[in-house]
């Protein structure tokens, strides 16, 4: 496949002149990147040429930028980097997850990967041969330039199988959603009986369920495919491999992942400080999100600071370690951020709510999309007698006090001071054990937190203020100092 | 026809010098239930002819089927005693009416921590021991910590029956045998007293041993006999009762006492003569229908029977005879009275073990007074579901003041912390309950010195609490209980409909609260884990949740686990080193192995982060060999800052190092919790800060930096000092006939275990064995034994240490490198362990 085809640069020069923009940003992947230089050329080429048509000089007058090394995901688009050019629009190349952006218009080149029709229409017929109940099929979006094909060569099936339905969804239609939508509950996951997700949409009958179809899963085991499995983790799913040729019916590793999750959110109710981590500047109402985030935290008697640190690492995560879990707000396919090398779990907006809502239980439904969260902050008002009840913690085997009997003022109050009392305290003690091993209880504020630890910062009482005699520091590179080659 | 009423019951519980606290604790089997049964009979509760058969304190349906008693069961009892009974007892009284409050607890090892909680709240325990198989290992277990919570005991020789029905025994070995189970108790007593509680041991002469016959209802102690004697013979009770046991012999041919056998024929000792053998002759004449004979002996002894009753023949006979001339509970009651303590008395002395805030204060004043005018201090030692579903009652002692209906009490957690908020709330008594067997009756107040339920506080409280009135904010807590078993079995539990899970979780932590010793958890992969002590214990403990406490929804549990822990056999072979993510921090580290004795010396509380840094540099001096300065610079002990690990600074005039002591601390925390081979908690490593290179400016050599690097250094540190697996080790104790010891030694082999003890029981063909057995080799054992043994052997096991496996995990094939394969798979990890090298980095 030439550059010009998989790249679909036809058809970008068409939006682009289209809508009349004259600053285009280009983001592409790493993965991508390579094939950079040659995109923006021929997109040039094109404009030029498709500029004199539409009767202006040259292709000089469109402006090209070339975006890597996104700050957040790069499956979203990098609107701050966009605007940083004053761009009309993105275009974004490679696996995205279609999340609405928030102001700028963008364009989905989707990419095409390289598919056996043949064999994945025989595979899927046989599937839903074998398959008591009727199959959905959903795809990785670099298929989706095959899957008209594919609808046909299954077609002779189609009329045995009366729910099978193949992906309504044209990816060009959403592309116009850009802009306008600011999360006002326009793109839910579910609408009725219309689904959308990651990009891909479709209907299901009157008084179905999801729970009722198989879904086929075209593509390979991505964040698209995990967003799938764990959202509609009630259903039976079956993944052909494209690159492998083959069929995977074997899930246990995803199951896991949702007991790990449900893990984390019980480690996530026994925390005292939560951190938000804004995991992205441009999918729309994450702002939104974040400030009712925020409110939710607040009002389960916790302290919560946000915190912006582009994509999270197990050092940068380190650098808060009076934080006992991270709020991730991220687009879908981001969300889901585990690792065994962060000191404290990282969360979605949606295991968030379980985890912070008095009396809420999980049943097994799981929302990745915090679009479908937004507003649903459950009313405070709503008291039920049960939640007086002491809160129980599955990680220390017994209750937990999460709310103080005395008001939440006077705490907020106490809480203010904290860093006053408590250094007090420990300049008291100080005296007393110099040494004390003794680590004081949970901190219930950074600054409590702060006034727990050993060492902060200097040192007020050093008595010496003659100062420190010159020395001659190190040199070489951080691989290895000079001084320490033997 | 119950004999006393709610209102009686409640007017003596102010008399807190007529109320006596206690527990009957023993060994499993030994007839603690069925004798507690005859002691219910007498306060009317049930009748008197079917005690012994009904089992009155085991109110649940399978402690009934399997004849074992699975919880303890609290009982009021009121009882008065005669003028005439008393006017021997030297204490404090007020009147002759008597209120016992009398715990029966289970005998099962497994089921241990429920004794614990029954000992908390009591002053007194009738120790019952059976007269043919003697003291066993749970008699032994139960004294000790009846001993160490300052609890007075006296001793019941129990069964008594078995010597004159089924063994048929002459009075004199009898007497052998009673002698040796008396003296083998007092052993143990003698070898856990204590100054303040003063002589606890016990003697039929002074009136603290009785002997019973629990399932015919009758027992005596030799304070009966003497009383029946003393006129006869001219003398006073005591002198009586002295010549009744030990070396004093009786020769009815010449009427002379003596204090050897004269060789005689008709010299017998006081004891045979003048108990063993009139009973005897009764239940023989009975057994014969020697009705004839029967009656003038028993006008001769005052028993009068009841026309209806003569009718009856052979051993429903000779069980009403009994019952009618030396009534269980006349007995046993009478022992408890006289020399048991009452709370006023007790709470003297148990102050100190109870309290934990400063001996001078006005609770702990409170406390030893038992006041009732004092400031309320209550602790709840375990809850107990209540008929509607999913509640639970609080149950427990009052300590002193008064706890009444609608009062409005603080209720410390067991993790409080005098002065914080932590694990502490306000809420109102609903109700205050007292137990009189299978029912409750409501009063108005409890005053101190008696035990108590209560209904509305089950929502605050786990397992126990202290509770004090709403205004004491400067109290503090009773002491935590210690219980002599641990969680070591634990199986992974989910439910068969996704849906289900909320269920599920409301049942954990129902079960949670119902069993003392269980923890409900959930693992790092998602699971639910019950962890119970034994496999006994879990099989209650699942039945209860799926039937009680989830309404019968289907779950699935796993195979039992077992958790191991992670340690190292030698020093690391080099120092090593890892950087930080931006490669401009060092840390150099190694691991090595703590001296024996110091992780349990942790684990003891005796070495911890909370201790006076002098006191313990002396202490590791002293024990442990280290170096007094290096003992101060300890930085901190992990996992959960208390746990048997720890990190000690060696570096020398490192800069910076203080600003990075949090961040490796932190670090250690995570890594000692889950070790580099499987997760594991680690045990007994010590790590060694070696040397530290800084980078200059502090922004680069923060947190996000040091943390993950210590980490990885610390599990780089454990990979080069050899690592092996801890696994735990019970320790079981068998008793059994010498024809079954074949079986228990190849069941034993056959299982990994050893037995380290054999001895055979002193004048019985009983074998004591003990042996060390892994526990995950112990699933199923008791099933195979009794299978081999053909029933006659019964183990008891308890968690005895951690046992250090000998083959090496990263050697693979190895047995350890299989287990920590299978580890790592069941908590969802790589099975392969990652490398050394991704932990060390190299210059």
């Amino acid at each position: 496949m030439d550059l010009e085809e998989s790249y679909d640069v036809e058809r970008t020069v068409d939006f682009i002149r289209g809508r009349g923009f004259w600053k285009v940003a280009l983001q592409f992947p790493d993965e991508l990147l390579k094939d950079a230089v040659g995109v923006v050329r021929s997109l040039r080429r094109r404009l030029s040429s498709s500029g004199c048509a539409h009767g202006r000089g040259g292709g000089d007058d469109v402006k090209l930028f070339i975006m890597a090394d996104t700050t957040y995901g790069s499956c979203c688009i990098d609107e701050v980097a966009a605007q940083h050019v004053c761009a009309d629009c993105v275009v974004h190349y490679g696996h995205t997850c279609l999340s609405p952006p928030a102001t700028l218009p963008a364009y989905f080149v989707l990419g095409k990967a390289p598919l056996n029709k043949a064999n994945c229409a025989n595979s899927l017929l046989s599937c839903a041969a074998s398959s008591e109940k009727p199959v959905l099929v959903l795809y990785g979006l670099e298929y989706a330039y095959a899957m008209t094909d594919v609808e046909r060569a299954t077609s002779g099936s189609m009329a045995k199988f009366s729910h099978f339905l193949c992906s309504s969804l044209d990816p060009l239609e959403t592309v116009d959603v850009a802009g306008g939508t600011t999360g006002d509950g326009d793109i839910r996951t579910k609408m009725g009986n219309r689904y959308i997700i990651g990009g891909l949409v479709w209907t299901l009958p009157e008084g179905q369920k999801m729970e009722d179809y198989l879904l086929y899963w075209i593509g390979s085991s991505n964040a698209a495919f995990q967003n799938v499995v764990l959202t509609f983790n009630g259903c039976d799913i079956v993944r052909y491999d494209a690159t492998e040729d083959c069929v995977v019916s074997d899930f246990s590793q995803q199951r896991r992942i949702l007991k790990r999750r449900y893990f984390l959110v019980e480690k996530a109710k026994d925390a005292n400080i939560v951190g938000i981590l804004v995991g992205t500047l441009g999918v729309a109402g994450y702002l939104h999100m974040i400030n009712q985030m925020k409110e939710l935290v607040r009002r389960a008697g916790k302290k919560v600071y946000t915190l912006a640190m582009g994509r999270p690492n197990a050092a940068k995560l380190a650098n808060f370690p009076e934080c006992d879990v991270f709020i991730y707000v991220s687009c879908a396919q981001t969300a889901l951020l585990d690792s065994k090398e962060f000191l404290a779990p990282v969360i979605t907006p949606f295991e968030a709510m379980l985890a912070f809502t008095r009396g809420s239980e999980w049943t097994g439904e799981y929302v990745m999309e915090f679009r479908d969260l937004i507003n649903s902050l459950p009313d405070e008002v709503k008291h039920h007698p049960e939640s007086e009840e002491a809160r129980f913690s599955f990680l220390k085997g017994g209750y937990v006090e999460d709310r103080h009997p005395s008001g939440d003022a006077d705490d907020e109050n106490d809480r203010a001071l904290a860093l006053a009392s408590t250094t007090q305290k420990a300049l008291q003690l100080h005296d007393t054990v110099p040494n004390s091993l003794a680590k004081s209880t949970t901190a219930k504020s950074s600054a409590e937190y702060f006034a727990a630890r050993s060492y902060r910062g200097l040192d007020v009482n050093s008595h010496s203020s003659s100062p420190e005699a010159f020395t001659v520091g190190r040199s070489g590179r951080a691989a290895g100092y000079d001084d320490e080659k033997h | 026809m119950v004999k006393f009423t709610a209102e009686e019951l409640r007017k003596i519980m102010d008399l807190k010098n007529n109320i006596r606290n206690m527990s009957v604790i023993a060994h499993v089997d030994h007839g603690k239930s069925t004798l507690t049964d005859s002691l219910v009979a007498a306060a009317g509760i049930i009748a008197q002819e079917v005690a012994g058969d009904v089992r009155m304190t085991d109110t649940r349906a399978d402690e009934a089927e399997r004849g074992i008693t699975i919880k303890s069961t609290g009982i009021s009892l009121y009882y008065e005693m005669t003028e005439e009974s008393l006017k021997n007892y030297k204490g404090e009284r007020r009147g002759n009416e008597y209120l016992i409050n009398l715990i029966d607890s289970p005998g099962h090892v497994d089921f241990s921590s429920e004794v614990t909680a029954a000992l908390r709240i009591t002053d007194g325990a009738l120790v019952v021991v059976d007269c043919v198989e003697g003291v066993c290992v749970q008699t032994e277990t139960v004294l000790r910590q009846a001993l160490g919570e300052r609890i007075r005991p006296v001793l019941t020789v129990n069964k008594m029956d078995r010597c004159f029905l089924e063994l048929q025994v002459d009075g004199e070995e009898a007497y052998q045998t009673f002698q040796r189970v008396i003296e083998n108790a007092n052993v143990i007593m003698a070898t856990y007293e204590d100054p303040l509680l003063g002589d606890v041991q016990v003697y039929p002469e002074k009136g603290t041993v009785a002997f019973s016959a629990g399932l015919h209802g009758w027992a005596f102690t030799l304070t009966n006999f003497a009383k029946m004697y003393a006129s006869k013979f001219g003398v006073d009770e005591s002198k009586m009762m002295e010549r009744l046991w030990g070396e004093n012999f009786f020769d009815p041919a010449t009427k002379k006492w003596t204090s050897k056998n004269t060789g005689t024929a008709t010299c017998k000792r006081g004891f045979v003569q003048f108990c063993y053998e009139p009973i005897k002759q009764i239940i023989n004449t009975c057994m014969n229908d020697q009705k004839d004979k029967l009656w003038p002996m028993l006008q001769k002894l005052g028993v009068t029977m009841k026309s209806d009753e003569k009718d009856l023949m052979g051993k429903a006979l000779m069980k009403r005879v009994m019952q009618t001339w030396l009534p269980a509970s006349t007995a046993l009651l009478e022992m408890m009275v006289f020399h048991l303590p009452s709370p006023a008395k007790a709470q003297k002395y148990r102050v100190e073990n109870l309290y934990e805030g400063p001996m001078d204060d006005q609770y702990a004043t409170a406390i030893r007074n038992c006041d009732p005018e004092g400031p309320l201090m209550l602790y709840v030692s375990k809850m107990i579901p209540a008929s509607d579903k999913g509640r639970f009652y609080a149950f427990g002692r009052v300590f002193s003041g008064k706890v009444s209906t609608g009062l409005k009490v603080r209720i410390m957690g067991p993790n409080y912390v005098p002065g914080e908020k932590k694990d502490l709330y306000v809420k109102s008594v609903q109700r205050t309950v007292i137990w009189m067997g299978k029912k409750q009756e409501t009063v108005e107040d409890v005053p101190c010195g008696n035990t108590v339920a209560m209904v509305g506080l089950d929502q605050f409280i786990t397992k126990n609490a202290t509770l004090t009135n709403e205004k004491e904010v400067d109290a503090h807590p009773i002491r935590a209980m210690k219980f002599s078993v641990s969680p070591v079995v634990r199986v992974a539990v989910q439910c068969k409909v996704a849906s289900d899970l909320p269920k599920l979780v409301e049942g954990l932590k129902r079960l949670a609260k119902s069993d003392p010793m269980v923890v409900c958890t959930i693992e790092e992969s998602g699971e639910h884990i019950i962890a119970g002590a034994g496999e006994l214990h879990l099989e209650i403990c699942l039945k209860d949740l799926q039937e009680d406490f989830m309404g019968g929804a289907e779950i699935i549990k796993s195979d039992p686990v077992v958790s191991f822990r992670e340690t190292v056999l030698e020093k690391s072979c080099r120092v090593v080193m890892s950087k930080s993510p931006n490669k401009h921090n060092r840390l150099y580290m190694e691991a090595r192995p703590m001296e024996e004795g110091l992780a349990e010396a942790i684990d003891d509380g005796r070495i911890g982060p909370r201790d006076d840094p002098k006191v313990r540099s002396k202490l590791l001096s002293e024990e442990f060999g280290w170096d007094k300065d290096l003992a101060k610079k300890i930085w901190c002990f992990g996992p959960e800052t208390t746990g048997p690990n720890m990190v000690v600074d060696m570096c020398k005039g490192v800069q910076y190092l203080n600003e990075i002591k949090d961040s490796v601390v932190a670090g250690f925390q995570w890594a000692s919790k889950e070790g580099a081979l499987a997760e594991e908690n680690m045990r007994g490593i010590c790590f060694e800060v070696c040397d530290v290179v800084l980078h200059a400016d502090a922004i680069h050599r923060g947190g996000g930096q040091v943390i993950p690097t210590a980490r990885r250094v610390i599990y780089a540190s454990q990979l080069t000092a050899k690592p092996r697996l801890l696994e735990p080790v019970y320790l079981v104790e068998i008793q059994a006939p010498e024809q079954a010891l074949g079986g228990i030694y190849s069941v034993l082999n056959q299982k990994r275990g050893h037995v380290f003890e054999e001895m055979q029981r002193p004048g019985t063909p009983l074998y004591n064995i003990k042996a060390y057995l892994p526990v995950i080799e112990s699933f199923g054992f008791s099933s195979t034994l009794r299978a081999a043994t053909s029933g006659q052997a019964f183990p008891q096991s308890v968690f005895d240490h951690w046992d250090m496996m000998s083959s090496d995990p990263l050697e693979s094939g190895s047995q350890a490198a299989q287990l920590v394969a299978d580890i790592r798979k069941r908590k969802g990890l790589k099975e392969q362990m990652t490398p050394l090298s991704e932990y060390e980095d190299k210059l």
